[in-house]
């Protein structure tokens, strides 16, 4: 015969499981921020606590895969999930007229932020108070500069020095380099959309044709990583110094090259209107542009901001090249799309 | 002819009697399939038209302030370079797929079913290998050995031959393309090829034989114009396959920058940065979807002949077998050679590259641990079990119900219900994706984005298991289930214990063939995928632009391990089919 004294009373019980499911809010409540954070950050903090969790969609999984486990460290009450589609405007835009609000967070360049934008689907705020500057600034506060895309010829190590790479971007297109290039079919006309901004199109546009039809520069639709591996290919025109970050460390021995040009795209993030869960929104987006988030950003990712006051060893490497940045911004982004369209075609075969 | 009659009175007769038959769960099945039918093959293309005439380009089609014009149309037909070059390198891309796919299909069932070829058992089985492989694998295994500087063949061909430079062999061309996509085609016409060339009443080659006629003779004037209606078919068929084509054309053709019809599509609907070009991606679907059911309207008129041919004049013999005698050798090599290409050294590429990355490093398991430890792999598994199990289940059992009606029953829409059954055959998968998108998208019912919508896009391809049903039921004569009836058995004990007994072995065909499509599908759940209802195909091109070629080809490897099983069940089946 059991012991029914050995049984626990149905009060401790019913103590007992109020406790183990209230555990998770007592943790959550309890759960104080990092040292070292700031007291508008400890603030945001607080409110976004109850709200527990927090989602951020971006083009790739890059850029975003590294910030749940470093956010926990400094905001352990906050979970952080991710989505990396290059279409997720388009689901955006489909489930905000379904009504489904799923994302907290947007991250994305600054032209494929704009149907979103245009749409009135971001959030305004104030990010001044969180150390942005007014330039960082885009459409009132509804976007906020992150980090940049820097472009830049990659090659491999193995086969090639940094010597042997030239400096200009007219230096590809040498005979020697036939049958040694490939390139991204997305990054190229991108490229070619900020090389036209200085050099104009009909100079952009026979550039890009002389790599393809003279040099034979292979157009590719998959990681370019997997021609360096085989060996197929020497050097990548259109690719960034974050790809070469990203291949070295999945083994690959590749070297980037700063050329006299260099185009950056800018990222940017923004608080998505009616996100599900709006503090949490904004105190991810507070912390990725402080200074402290823009380094692990670098480090870990590779993904630098190299604009004017930036500390970044990037940033310091390109002005020592005496490199000429080609930002993207607001003014120049419907001619550069302009041109990317046409160049696009050319690279895919239908132009 | 005249059994033909007689047959078709008795039809008649028995579907005059068979509607008051029915019973209510009669009803409700047959009426269930009928509108299932309509929604998974007629709404997305009514979606899809309706996309094309919906403006601006800057706006989704469903969102407010589009509206209806003509603009799409315009944009594409007059103001790009769909009618000089994509329409052009489509159809040299697949008039020259279909060539290859034919001869080297045509040639191997002529082998394995006419002559006295050894082992025609294991041949039969390793040509069907491909089959069970999908496209994107054996691409990617094809580039590594056909790439111009690096491609193992290329490297072997220019030590042994003492060239230098690059090739000679360069894949990433227009010959490439449809070298590759004719060679990974050729099962699938080699199954239909086969069937004919089984059925063939030897009677009048071997008449032509008697008469001193030279085998080439017969073979040109006697048995190529018995066989005509079985080969045309298939034929057209092959055409219709090759224009749907996406991962050759993506990751072979687009590196030369050859455009044909589904990669411009793909791009039109997957332009990166900017919202997807809709309306003139359905504006460009609409004109191929024109010629391919122009391609369809002339296969089910041969459909249709090849059937009452392989009625009147197709059992109680066996073709006789030609010997092979000095072209034995030749005959080997070629089926050596094709298997080599086709089956043998894609399947070693793959698996050492999932050993080594694609570098000449050591092998290691690091790919496989990495993947078994990656949350997506075993999501992405369940998902392409249930999407490909359960799409080809609903089909199987949707098609079966459609055959009978269709055949059995007589009924207002009815002539429209047996277009909309075939239908399916001449859309090709990029269109269906896009468009149950489109559908899905305009009307949200709670399924984009997840598994269900997949199964959904996937379900249309219903005229694969119309098309067996329907052969299968031909063969059962009504007499049977009248006498059920008779007897005064219900719609539903019919169908269980006279109907489906008998349609079984056709049945499990159609599911296993839909299964191991389904299994492979590649451009429909790249359209419609959403990190919830990620499938094998697509988490191994997601690897693969990753960076992660090893564990992109363990996943290529794990697909093969998956499905080979599948092969042995089919081949049993369609023999014992044969045999039957």
């Amino acid at each position: 015969m059991p012991n029914r004294n050995a049984r626990p009373s149905r009060r401790a019980a019913i103590a007992g499981a109020l406790a183990f499911g209230a555990a998770p809010l007592i943790r959550r409540a309890s759960a104080q921020p990092a040292q070292g954070v700031s007291p508008a950050l400890a603030e945001l903090y607080e409110k976004a606590k109850p709200e527990g969790e927090v989602t951020i969609w971006a083009p790739g999984s890059p850029s975003v895969q590294w910030i749940p486990a470093e956010f926990a460290k400094r905001f352990p009450a906050v979970k952080v999930t991710w989505l990396g589609d290059q279409q997720a405007s388009s689901r955006l835009i489909a489930e905000a007229r379904a009504g489904r609000h799923a994302t907290d967070v947007w991250t994305f360049s600054l032209g494929g932020t704009l149907e979103i934008q245009k749409r009135g689907l971001l959030e305004k705020y104030d990010w001044r108070k969180f150390g942005a500057q007014d330039r960082d600034i885009f459409w009132d506060g509804e976007a906020v500069c992150n980090h940049n895309y820097v472009y830049a010829p990659l090659y491999a190590k193995a086969k090639l020095t940094a010597d042997q790479v030239p400096r200009q971007w007219e230096g590809l297109t040498d005979a020697k380099w036939t049958d040694k290039l490939m390139s991204d079919s997305f990054l190229l006309p991108r490229l070619g959309g900020y090389l036209a901004i200085e050099w104009g199109l009909e100079r952009t546009q026979k550039w890009i044709k002389t790599l393809i039809d003279q040099r034979k520069l292979l157009v590719t639709t998959s990681a370019v990583s997997n021609f360096f591996k085989s060996g197929e290919r020497e050097l990548a025109v259109a690719e960034s110094v974050s790809g070469a970050f990203l291949y070295n460390k999945d083994g690959l021995n590749v070297g980037y090259q700063i050329m006299e040009m260099v185009p950056a795209t800018q990222f940017v993030l923004g608080a998505v209107k009616q996100a599900p869960h709006p503090n949490a929104a904004r105190l991810l987006i507070a912390w990725l542009i402080s200074p402290e988030a823009k380094m692990l950003y670098e480090t870990l990712a590779g993904q630098a901001d190299i604009r004017a006051n930036s500390d970044s060893p990037l940033a310091k490497e390109i002005k020592a090249a005496g490199a000429k940045v080609i930002y993207e911004d607001v003014e120049t982004m419907n001619q550069r799309a302009e041109y990317y369209r046409k160049l696009m075609s050319i690279v895919r075969g239908q132009g | 002819m005249a059994v033909q009659a007689e047959e078709a009175v008795v039809v008649s007769a028995v579907r005059r009697k068979r509607r008051g038959q029915l019973g209510w769960v009669g009803t409700i099945a047959v009426t269930g399939a009928a509108l299932a039918a309509l929604y998974l093959v007629m709404a997305p293309l009514l979606a899809l038209l309706a996309t094309a005439f919906r403006g601006p380009s800057d706006l989704l089609p469903f969102e407010p302030g589009a509206h209806w014009t003509f603009a799409n149309l315009v944009d594409v037909y007059l103001g790009t370079n769909l009618l000089t070059t994509t329409l052009p390198n489509t159809a040299i891309f697949v008039g020259g797929s279909v060539a290859v796919t034919f001869f080297t299909a045509f040639t191997l069932a002529w082998l394995v079913e006419r002559t006295d070829l050894p082992w025609r058992t294991a041949i039969f089985t390793t040509i069907l290998f491909p089959l069970l492989v999908p496209g994107i694998v054996m691409a990617f295994a094809w580039t590594l050995l056909f790439a111009p500087n690096a491609g193992w063949v290329n490297v072997a061909l220019r030590f042994v031959l003492g060239l230098d430079g690059t090739g000679p062999i360069n894949i990433f061309s227009m010959p490439g393309l449809i070298l590759c996509q004719g060679i990974a085609s050729v099962p699938f016409v080699f199954l239909l090829l086969g069937a004919a060339m089984r059925t063939m009443n030897p009677a009048l080659e071997e008449a032509s034989s008697t008469s001193g006629a030279h085998p080439l003779t017969t073979f040109f004037r006697v048995t190529l114009p018995v066989l005509r209606p079985g080969v045309l078919a298939p034929l057209i068929l092959a055409t219709l396959v090759a224009l749907e084509q996406f991962e050759m054309p993506l990751i072979i053709g687009f590196p030369a920058r050859i455009s044909v019809f589904s990669t411009r599509l793909y791009f039109d609907l997957n332009p990166e940065d900017e919202l997807p070009a809709y309306g003139k991606a359905a504006a460009t679907a609409l004109l191929f979807l024109t010629a391919a059911i122009a391609l369809l309207l002339v296969y089910n008129h041969l459909i249709r002949r090849a059937e009452r041919f392989v009625t009147v004049t197709g059992k109680g013999y066996r073709p006789t077998r030609y010997r092979l005698g000095r072209w034995r050798a030749p005959a080997i090599g070629f089926v050596v050679l094709y298997l080599l290409i086709a089956a043998l050294l894609p399947a070693v590429v793959l698996v050492w590259t999932s050993f080594s990355g694609g570098s000449n490093d050591a092998l290691s398991l690091d790919a496989y641990r990495a993947l078994l430890a990656d949350n997506r792999f075993w999501p992405a598994v369940r998902n392409t079990f249930v999407v490909a199990g359960l799409s080809a289940g609903l089909i199987t059992l949707i098609g079966a119900l459609l055959a009978w009606q269709i055949l059995r029953l007589r009924f207002p829409g009815r002539a429209v219900l047996d277009v909309v059954s075939f239908l399916s055959i001449g859309i090709p998968a990029v269109i269906t994706g896009f468009a149950v998108m489109i559908l899905h998208l305009t009307v949200p019912i709670g399924i984009y984005g997840t598994i269900w919508i997949l199964i959904l896009a996937y379900s249309y391809r219903l005229a694969v298991s119309t098309r067996l049903s329907r052969a299968a039921l031909i063969q059962i004569h009504p007499e049977l289930e009248e006498a059920s009836f008779a007897s005064g058995g219900r719609w539903l004990d019919t169908i269980g214990r006279v109907v489906l007994p008998l349609l079984a072995p056709s049945l499990m065909a159609s599911f296993l063939l839909l299964f191991i499509v389904g299994f492979r599908e590649f451009t429909i759940p790249m359209i419609l995928q959403s990190e919830d209802n990620w499938v094998l195909s697509v988490i191994m091109w997601k690897l693969q632009s990753d960076r992660q070629t090893a564990q992109a080809a363990a996943v290529g490897t794990m697909i093969l391990l998956f499905v080979a099983p599948v092969i042995f069940v089919l081949r049993r089946q369609l023999l014992s089919r044969t045999e039957s």
